[in-house]
């Protein structure tokens, strides 16, 4: 690819033989070149090389914002290990990963797969799949209220009449991951399904046809011919989403706070209290930055070494052609 | 034979239950916004309310800073787009087209950018805006657009790479320079990946939440999804009125979406899997 890219340049710079031959270091493309990169430049040194400096700085310190930084080398990080709220908030995140990205990743591969076909208004189906795609967190608060308000929605309508208990739905300790969760799938699936549908386009139309000609069912042609060349695209999917939902922040800050905002998110009693809401909680509710600093570069190296694993991991499950 | 009926009736049910789960909260929603306060917290409730109450939205539209969120979201989401589009684009022809020093070395680190969670970032950031004396105010929320993010780049430089060297070399020919040939040759080529930028720089800022809970604290300088959202306690009593609210702030980005749904999907597909 990159040759290709400097043969374009050559060419495009009307390459005679005697510029090829000597250039200089900065010639006239290399200056426009340079001025053409220039916001990128900008913002790679203002605002990633040296937040990212900074905040390393950051959580190796006391820092307020009010009074300079005070050095406290590694003080942050022995805090974190003896803070029960981060290990909490770290179990919270996990658990809501741990349900989250696998249920998703399936549901939408099933969609992909029904929806991957000549059907009548097909468009239209796609597209009231992308409607929860679209809309912004506040306006799935209100449409997930209308089922799951805990005193006039219509689950507790539902689970009344058949004779069972109301529930408290996202006001419950145990209820209200699994229920964050579900709303996250329901308002996503429709994003992953269109991933998955342009990965099974790519699938040949005529390994079906073999196996139809052997006799296979539909159960067996999606295990023995998609699953497999559909890997690549379950790959990308999984490690977009487990980033994604490791800084899972939106949606819990409005599902679980709603008008309250930060004080009330995270509820109750902590139970939803996930790693992005406590570091938000710690650094711009209390002025912790550099607590919060440190609370981010665990995040970090969590999703880096996650990252790691899952490449690490791919080469025995995901099928190259 | 028989078994591609049945596996075709079986497609077709999961696509029938999932866009009815999908479309039915919604409606009911939208139900919910029409209804009086005392149908909106009726036990047992009615899904369609007795007479639809519309005058609920143009209380929205009196009521509160309605307004002016409403103007901040298109403020921040406009900019945004303008400088989405004009800086990614540029420094997405310089990789497709030009050659200039570090440029391989500058493309891995676009690529790494993309990898870093904002998450380590953030602070920073906003320590920065701290300096420039810039917290409460919309620049923090729309000026990093300006300069470039990765995710662009890579879809502008993607797109360029796809359009016929010939075109530009006749207009070298003609003397042009690379301004020239990038802004009058390559750009009108490329409006279809520029349609799709635009289209999801604005849904991103459209919805984002995080960003103005940070930096915004003056409640009339709030974007939408937060200002309805602090809007609670004035409507307390008649929280109907928070959805009809809600509702509203959903309708450009509908109408953008039933507009140009093409742009949406073509996005993914050339996100998720190049």
């Amino acid at each position: 690819m990159t040759s290709n890219q400097q043969t374009a340049g050559r060419a495009l710079a009307g390459a005679g033989p005697s510029r090829s031959k000597r250039r200089k270091w900065l010639d006239q493309e290399g200056r426009w070149g340079l001025l053409f990169v220039s916001p990128y430049l900008i913002h790679f040194i203002v605002f990633v090389a040296g937040p990212l400096a900074a905040s390393l700085y950051f959580s190796l310190s006391d820092y307020d914002m009010l009074n300079p930084p005070k050095w406290t080398g590694l003080d942050n990080y022995a805090r974190l290990l003896h803070d029960p709220l981060f290990w909490k908030s770290l179990w919270n995140t996990l658990y809501f990963v741990i349900l989250f990205v696998p249920s998703q990743a399936f549901l939408a591969l099933l969609l992909a797969v029904a929806l991957n076909r000549k059907l009548k208004g097909l468009k239209l189906f796609r597209m009231a799949h992308f409607i929860p795609v679209i809309s912004s967190w506040t306006v799935i608060l209100y449409v997930a209220d209308s089922v799951f308000n805990p005193r006039f929605g219509f689950a507790n309508a539902f689970l009344t009449r058949i004779g069972l208990d109301p529930q408290r739905w996202l006001q419950d300790e145990q209820l209200v991951i699994p229920l964050l969760v579900l709303i996250a799938v329901w308002k996503g699936i429709g994003y992953m399904m269109v991933i998955y549908l342009a990965g099974l386009q790519s699938v040949p139309g005529d390994l079906y046809e073999a196996a139809d000609i052997d006799g296979a069912g539909a159960v067996r042609k999606f295990r023995a011919i998609t699953l497999p060349l559909i890997s690549p695209t379950t790959f990308l999917v999984i490690v977009l989403s487990t980033i994604s939902t490791f800084q899972a922040f939106e949606q819990i800050y409005v599902l679980t706070g709603g008008a309250g905002g930060i004080t009330a998110a995270g509820g109750p009693n902590n139970a939803s209290l996930v790693l992005m809401l406590y570091l938000y909680r710690e650094g711009f509710a209390f002025m912790r930055m550099g607590y919060a600093s440190a609370l981010a570069w665990v995040l970090f190296t969590i999703l880096f070494v996650l990252t790691l694993l899952q490449l690490r991991l791919q080469g025995r499950w995901v099928h190259y052609d | 034979m028989r078994r591609k009926t049945a596996a075709g009736i079986i497609g077709w049910t999961v696509v029938l239950i999932s866009s009815l789960v999908m479309l039915v909260p919604f409606l009911t929603t939208l139900f919910n916004s029409l209804k009086t306060y005392k149908e909106y917290t009726a036990v047992p409730p009615k899904w369609i309310p007795e007479t639809f109450q519309w005058s609920n939205y143009s209380e929205v539209l009196k009521l509160g800073n309605f307004g002016a969120y409403t103007m901040n979201s298109f403020i921040v989401a406009l900019l945004s787009v303008a400088g989405a589009l004009l800086s990614c684009s540029l420094v997405g022809y310089a990789f497709a087209r030009l050659r200039f020093p570090l440029k391989n070395a500058l493309f891995v680190m676009v690529l790494g950018t993309m990898m870093i969670p904002p998450v380590v970032i953030i602070i920073p950031h906003f320590i920065i805006f701290n300096e420039l004396n810039l917290l409460d105010t919309l620049t923090p929320l729309w000026v990093i657009e300006w300069l470039a993010q990765p995710f662009g780049i890579f879809l502008m430089r993607q797109a360029f790479m796809n359009i016929p060297k010939e075109y530009e070399e006749s207009a070298k020919m003609e003397g042009c320079n690379p301004f020239q040939i990038y802004w009058r040759v390559c750009m009108p080529m490329a409006l279809p990946t520029l349609a799709t930028l635009a289209i999801f720089t604005f849904m991103g800022k459209w919805n984002e939440i995080l960003a103005p809970v940070i930096y915004l604290t003056t409640n009339e300088k709030y974007t939408l999804p937060i200002g309805i959202l602090s809007l609670g306690g004035q409507w307390f009593g008649n929280e109907q009125y928070m959805v009809a609210a809600a509702l509203l702030s959903l309708l450009p980005i509908l109408a953008v979406f039933l507009f140009a749904e093409k742009y949406f999907v073509q996005n993914h597909v050339s996100s998720g899997i190049k």
